[in-house]
């Protein structure tokens, strides 16, 4: 029983970094953002002080020092024996402040914002898809009226107008950003929960007397989890695109606080040619965060996704050869592969 | 066919009254009122405000129910009522703004087409070759940068260096045609980057799918060339899920307009917007969200009537 229990305990994560080594890496990349946020006090070089990032008058707008000669570098680590200090590896921005502090930071408005939204907004389209589902009839109707309504309005539309309704914020940019995307992505919620609303386990609930809300926790939403799961992780990398350009047009976080965007916006923009790192910096840990988590969500979407599972999509016309073989005990001279067919029959 | 037409344009009625509903709520529950505004700005100006003069002026002393109701009465007379701030009629300003966003936004999906099918479908019909890979790198990388990052290096850099800018002043498609791309063409490829990596994916996944069938086997053994298979076998049976896609991003693509508006300073819906948002013009703002929502519930309409076009085989109920 253990042992069967070791082997099972944790497929997921052994697939992710069996099979998609790239979502895998993408994985500890987040941890490792998730971490620096975290403990942003002890790893920033220049780390916050009464809430606010330190300011250096005398050496604003400073070149990063990893991309300095050795003669930038000495008169740099003058600059710093008099002020104290580490260097400033990716430069300063025009008050003085640390790029790289504020970046590191940035991560943690970012990765509040991500987990926060990821779970707010998968909870209200469970809530809303699993409903409607279950209960059906006059409040579905009414429901994914409601629904299509919302989604037809553009989401930069709505975004802005919420953020203006509440105002400028984290908690605000949390509700504004997973509402939204919370209402919109009850939809794939719903039809999967139609999928298995009508399944025997669900009538046999009916039937022992399971009421609405038994059935919901209890049957349709574990069996509806990997969807679940995957539209959880597909919306991280939204999340940060989203932050990132309502800071930019100055309706995201509160003034003062570090984030990527607002960075961009408010100096890099203005200062790209004679400063590019106060808009290129913070450029990179933007992409780099989407990128990692377009990734993890692509990788769980594959690994999870039923609708994936032994269909076309996972084909793999080597592993089915293999199969063949060792089934038949005979190699397969041709294989049901594109490639296969493609190069016999322009050599015949 | 007609029927399920039919039927669909009657369920957009309801929704376009979900619509208008929310956007009124919204417009209300916005903290300050349009009153606040602009007694605030004439006070500023050195003029003598009566408020309540101006609050049934703006016609803002009735109760919001009323208001509401008003407003939509007139909606329903094509009336979508007059600007709070600007002397003009809301239908005048979409009347003249609306053409700019949605050639911004057809031109943009123009260039995601252009760009992301046939790239796709040679991704597929190369898989994992030098161009699969060279073009998938390039699609996650579009898609990780945000769009503003890159309109401002576009913007900033190549005038350093070059001296070239895009128009700042907006000229009409039939009146100036150079002058009108000359401000469109690189905010909209902009757009699309992001937007093509998204597609080119897609495209690829489903091409990918489709070449594993039975019948592009057959075409292969036919004897029918790599073109013909590719485009009259692979393509065209991949196209509904890449339809799907392109239909779900259209809303992206005209309300995530706002932020090229505002860089490109293109005098479009969503800078109308921003403005409006600031001064609480209600009814531009109402006005705006409404005709963009019905727009792009007509586009969904389109591309469920392309479904079944495209593929005879699929159920409309």
């Amino acid at each position: 029983m253990k042992k069967n229990r070791k082997k099972t305990g944790r497929p997921f994560l052994r697939d992710l970094f069996k099979k998609k080594p790239l979502a895998a890496a993408s994985l500890i990349f987040l941890l490792l953002l998730f971490a620096a946020a975290i403990f942003a006090d002890f790893i920033a070089p220049y780390p916050m002080t009464d809430g606010a990032m330190q300011v250096d008058v005398f050496s604003k707008l400073q070149k990063p020092y990893l991309f300095m000669n050795a003669a930038e570098r000495e008169s740099a680590r003058a600059l710093l024996a008099v002020s104290g200090g580490a260097p400033h590896w990716l430069g300063t921005d025009t008050l003085g402040r640390d790029v790289l502090s504020y970046l590191i930071y940035g991560a943690r408005t970012s990765i509040i914002l991500c987990v926060s939204c990821c779970v707010l907004s998968t909870l209200i389209s469970v809530v809303i898809g699993t409903l409607s589902a279950v209960l059906g009839g006059w409040v579905d109707l009414i429901v994914q009226r409601f629904v299509d309504g919302w989604q037809c309005i553009p989401a930069m539309l709505m975004l802005l107008v919420i953020m203006s309704m509440l105002g400028n914020g984290i908690p605000q940019l949390i509700f504004a950003l997973s509402v939204p995307s919370g209402i919109g992505g009850s939809r794939m919620i719903r039809s999967a929960a139609m999928g298995v609303k009508d399944a025997g386990y669900n009538k046999m609930s009916d039937l022992m007397g399971g009421t609405s809300g038994w059935k919901m926790l209890r049957h349709v939403v574990p069996n509806i989890l990997p969807i679940i799961i995957v539209a959880a992780a597909g919306s991280l990398a939204g999340v940060i695109l989203m932050e990132s350009s309502l800071s930019f047009l100055g309706y995201g976080v509160a003034i003062g606080t570090p984030s990527w965007g607002y960075l961009i916006s408010n100096q890099g923009k203005s200062y790209m040619y004679v400063a590019p790192w106060l808009a290129f910096a913070p450029g990179a840990a933007i992409a780099l965060t989407v990128f990692a988590a377009n990734m993890f969500g692509d990788g769980v979407r594959d690994l999870l996704d039923p609708r994936l599972k032994g269909g076309v999509g996972s084909y793999d016309s080597k592993k089915i050869a293999k199969k063949v073989a060792r089934l038949t005990g005979v190699l397969p001279e041709r294989v049901p592969g594109e490639r296969f067919i493609h190069t016999s029959v322009k050599e015949g | 066919m007609g029927k399920y037409i039919v039927k669909r344009i009657l369920l957009l009625i309801p929704t376009v009254l979900v619509v208008c509903v929310l956007t009124f709520a919204m417009m209300r529950m916005l903290p300050g009122s349009a009153l606040d505004f602009m007694v605030k700005r004439l006070t500023a100006a050195g003029q003598n405000v009566d408020v309540e003069t101006l609050r049934v002026r703006l016609g803002l002393d009735k109760p919001a129910v009323t208001q509401f109701f008003i407003w939509i009465g007139g909606v329903m007379r094509g009336d979508l009522g007059n600007s709070l701030f600007q002397y003009e009629s809301v239908g005048g300003i979409i009347a003249r703004e609306l053409p700019v966003t949605l050639e911004l936004g057809f031109l943009e999906l123009f260039w995601t087409i252009l760009f992301s099918v046939p790239l796709g479908l040679w991704c597929a019909a190369r898989q994992d070759g030098i161009p699969d890979y060279t073009f998938r790198v390039f699609a996650i990388i579009f898609m990780a940068i945000p769009t503003f990052l890159v309109a401002s290096v576009v913007l900033v850099y190549p005038a350093a260096w070059w001296g070239y800018a895009p128009n700042i002043k907006y000229a009409g498609l039939f009146q100036d045609f150079r002058a009108n791309m000359g401000m469109f063409l690189v905010p909209s490829i902009i757009g699309a980057l992001a937007q093509t990596g998204m597609q080119l994916r897609m495209v690829r996944t489903c091409c990918l799918e489709t070449m594993r069938t039975d019948f592009v086997r057959t075409a292969w053994a036919k004897g029918c060339g790599e073109g013909r298979v590719l485009v009259r076998h692979v393509f065209r049976n991949s196209m509904i899920p890449v339809v799907t896609v392109i239909g779900g991003s259209v809303a992206g693509v005209f309300g995530g307009n706002v932020i090229l508006e505002n860089l490109f300073n293109i005098p479009g819906v969503g800078q109308q917007l921003i403005t409006a948002l600031d001064q609480r013009d209600y009814t531009v703002i109402q006005g705006c969200v409404l005709v963009m929502a019905v727009i792009v519930m007509l586009i969904n309409l389109i591309v469920d009537i392309c479904y079944k076009w495209l593929d005879p085989r699929v159920e409309l109920d």
